[in-house]
């Protein structure tokens, strides 16, 4: 048997033993992960399939004298299939990062009698598996929705799967290639060197974002030439994603010739890549990874210097263990890489909702739509808010993992951790949140009733995202795992998340309504407005204290319950 | 100064520590011996609180574990087998999160953090980020940590791992001066047993969840059919008990 194809067996043992274990888990768990799964995937085809269906009204019926719809279409494909093509070789680039260099299981495999290629090749399946499980669940429902959209052949489904192994090859084997070739280079460079690389990189990603959604009136004339114009460049020839595009729309409309020929571009372009990634596997893999074993690890930090600690004389005040407690995981935050760079998109999301607010201000001379643009400015702050707490709030309690016996062994309750994290992440939050949601009320021109309601619930929601957060945090601990993207994307993330997003739509959606009944002037009197206004902020607030004290409480219980 | 009363504690349909006695009196340095299994790590984890007995109950310096933990707690001191720590703080911001955790004052904090960390030879590290340390160096941080807050009670779960012969002689014998000079109670559970002939005063043998025997050095050796060091004790103690298992229907 090849040394190849025996990791790849055990791997997919580990795979079936892991999938067997389903069946000791918890019901509800398993349960609420299934539904929810089968909730986001049709929700995805919905979302796309409304999408599609609106794309080809907009470009006029089949037998009408214009009719752009199927260009359009074709054009949306070619889109959405270099995006993908993108986002999996960034997604490779890390993963195969971690999978070659970082995993466990490389110092094992690396002892034994293995060439280089071989093991790039035993590793490279799991690459594969791991940067695209995501693209087959998000994938399929896009395809199911544009196969039934454009109401094409069988043959588009059939040329769809079988086309998704040569497709996600390509992109594997670029960012396989450029991760090997970075870890060979990267280390060597100054600190200061690397710093301004990756200053540039996350600039220009940021400005490009920025430029592409910058607002475009659907009633200029000039939006259907632009759209062309920017969408002609993914149908380059040399891209493998328009292959992909070509071959599946070439399927749809029965094309056989066509459609064999791109398959044979890009079975045959997936074939050479591979080849010349086992080929550079052996010459710079073991190098580099040898460079990066032998490098100094000794990273001092001393005592009383540095920012983090500037930072923590400023809690001098906070009396301990509430202080060693929240200096200790703001430490842990600032020092863990993965963190930054969601950290990263998050700032960069609000920047570009920031940027884009300026599109806005067109609309708000009539009361109508002034009262809508201050809702959705509200439901968008705190929908921020929620990814904030969702991602970087509700695994901190997961995070103390397999130190919570130092916790455990301490002379505190563990109500005095739980708080001391719901305190943490209402200071932090806050910092972000409301100075976002005065910020967007002042470029918005907000009138002043509107300013204030923004910041008051912006403000609130503060306290509920995170009480939704820690509880269920401490509800659903996952202490086996250090991730936390992975502790997130369990049972307790996904609860988390959905309630949040309820939380924010019941406290959205009453004021709304309040604020649409006075635009259309539908209140007898302005009083009655103030009174409605005032009994919403009165629910909202009792709201928000149900969303703190019994996920909190229930959080509480269960860990005071647990052993370690 | 350690009192357990009828302990025990099931998993499942499995009793893993079955009606545990103990009564150590302060300055003893315990032992406890056992085979992989034996429920030793669980005794340990039920005295520290970190495991709820499925009855009976645990005293420490007079506190109720589970009724007055946190008075219990601020006696004890834990040196765990595997020293899982925070990894991106260093050993003195470790050091300084503990003392947080146990209110200790700065000036006392300032006057045991750096002679602790003298002692266990990790001073020059101290700096140094914690995902960096060897296992030994984590295993001696975590020592100087347990000692911070001048516990009366330490207990250590097979501490030898990572150590090297040098800092294993020094550990022991700072222990059993402890135990001496300032009437520290030690409970110590390991798998070296030359070393626990060495600095016991008293040892409890515990086999699938019973304590088959309980005494000192010289009173356990005296149970062998023959003359022989701890080690042939142990081992004909335990093995008497797997036969009579096997053996029994």
């Amino acid at each position: 048997m090849s040394q190849v194809f025996a990791v790849i067996l055990a791997k997919l043992r580990m795979a079936g033993h892991e999938i067997a274990s389903v069946r000791n888990q918890s019901r509800l768990k398993v349960g609420v992960i299934t539904v929810s799964a089968l909730a986001l995937w049709i929700g995805t085809y919905f979302f796309f399939r409304a999408g599609f269906d609106w794309v080809i009204n907009f470009g006029g019926r089949a037998s009408a004298e214009f009719n752009f719809g199927e260009l359009l279409m074709s054009r949306l494909l070619s889109i959405l299939s270099l995006s993908l093509f993108l986002l999996l070789i960034f997604s490779n680039v890390l993963v195969a990062f971690a999978t070659l260099y970082r995993s466990h299981e490389v110092v094992y495999l690396l002892q034994g009698p293995m060439r280089y290629d071989h093991f790039f090749y035993a590793r490279f399946f799991e690459c594969v598996a791991f940067s695209s499980w995501s693209l087959a669940f998000l994938g399929s429902p896009l395809f199911l929705a544009y196969g039934l959209s454009m109401k094409v052949s069988a043959l588009f489904y059939f040329a769809s799967v079988v086309f998704f192994l040569p497709a996600i090859i390509i992109p594997a084997c670029i960012g396989a290639a450029a991760s090997m070739g970075l870890v060979r280079v990267f280390p060597r460079l100054k600190p200061s060197v690397m710093a301004v690389i990756a200053a540039v990189a996350v600039g220009a990603f940021f400005f490009y974002i920025r430029n592409v959604l910058r607002g475009q009136r659907i009633s200029d004339d000039t939006v259907l030439p632009v759209f062309l114009a920017a969408t002609g460049r993914t149908q380059s020839f040399l891209l493998p994603s328009h292959w992909v595009a070509q071959g599946i729309l070439a399927a749809a409309r029965r094309e056989f010739g066509a459609c064999l020929y791109w398959f044979a571009m890009l079975v045959s372009t997936a074939l050479m890549a591979l080849l010349a990634c086992g080929w550079l596997a052996n010459r710079i893999f073991y190098p580099g990874w040898s460079y990066l074993a032998g490098q100094d690890r000794q990273r001092f930090r001393p005592m009383n210097r540095g920012v983090l600690n500037r930072l923590a004389a400023l809690l001098r005040r906070v009396p301990d263990p509430a202080r060693s407690l929240s200096v200790k995981d703001i430490k842990l935050f600032w020092r863990d890489p993965t963190q930054w760079s969601q950290f990263v998109i998050f700032f960069g999301v609000m920047a570009i909702y920031i940027a884009n607010l300026r599109n806005s201000t067109a609309l708000t001379e009539q009361p109508m739509w002034r009262s809508w643009i201050a809702s959705l400015n509200v439901g968008s702050v705190t929908l921020i808010l929620a990814t904030l707490t969702s991602r970087f709030v509700f695994p901190l309690v997961s995070l103390e993992g397999r130190r919570f016996w130092i916790l455990g062994l301490a002379p505190l309750t563990f109500r005095q951790v739980v708080w001391q994290k719901f305190w943490l992440s209402v200071c932090t939050t806050s910092l972000f949140t409301v100075g976002l949601g005065v910020l967007s009320g002042y470029m918005l021109q907000l009138e002043p009733v509107y300013f204030w309601l923004t910041v008051y619930t912006v403000a609130l929601a503060n306290f509920g995202l995170a009480g939704l957060a820690v509880g269920l945090g401490t509800l659903y601990p996952t202490f086996t795992e250090d991730n936390p993207a992975r502790i997130v994307s369990g049972l307790g993330g996904t609860l988390n998340l959905l309630l949040s997003v309820g939380y924010i739509s019941l406290m959205v959606g009453t004021q709304t309504l309040i604020l649409q009944w006075r635009a259309v002037e539908h209140f007898a009197g302005t009083q009655w407005f103030w009174y409605a206004l005032a009994a919403v902020l009165v629910f909202d607030t009792l709201v928000t204290v149900v969303s703190v004290i019994v996920p909190m409480r229930l959080g509480l219980k269960n860990l005071e319950n647990m052993e370690f | 100064m350690i009192i357990t009363e009828n302990l025990n504690k099931h998993f499942g349909a499995k009793l893993a520590v079955d009606n545990l006695d103990l009564n150590i009196p302060a300055g003893t340095f315990f032992c406890f011996l056992g085979p992989n299994g034996a429920g030793k790590t669980t005794t340990i984890k039920m005295l520290t609180g970190l495991l709820h007995p499925s009855s009976g109950r645990a005293v420490l310096g007079g506190y109720d574990i589970q009724k007055q933990a946190v008075e219990a707690k601020r006696l004890l001191g834990y040196v765990p087998d595997h020293p899982f720590l925070y990894d991106k703080l260093t050993g003195n911001e470790f050091m300084r999160f503990v003392a947080g955790l146990y209110r200790m004052e700065p000036r006392d904090f300032d006057a045991r953090c750096t002679p602790l960390l003298e002692m266990f030879e990790i001073a020059h590290v101290a700096d140094q980020l914690i995902e960096d340390y060897s296992h030994g160096m984590r295993q001696k941080l975590s020592f100087a940590s347990c000692f911070l807050h001048d516990p009366k009670i330490v207990i250590v779960d097979e501490p030898w791992v990572g150590l090297d012969p040098k800092n294993i002689r020094f550990v022991k014998d700072f222990l059993r001066r402890k135990c001496r000079e300032e009437g520290l109670t030690v409970f110590m559970s390991t798998h070296t047993l030359s070393i626990a002939e060495e600095v016991a005063d008293q040892i409890g043998i515990i086999h699938n969840g019973r304590l088959l025997q309980l005494g000192s050095v010289s009173e356990i050796k005296a149970l062998s059919r023959r003359p022989g060091s701890l080690e042939d004790v142990f081992l004909e103690i335990t093995r008497d008990v797997v036969e009579t298992e096997v053996a029994a229907p």
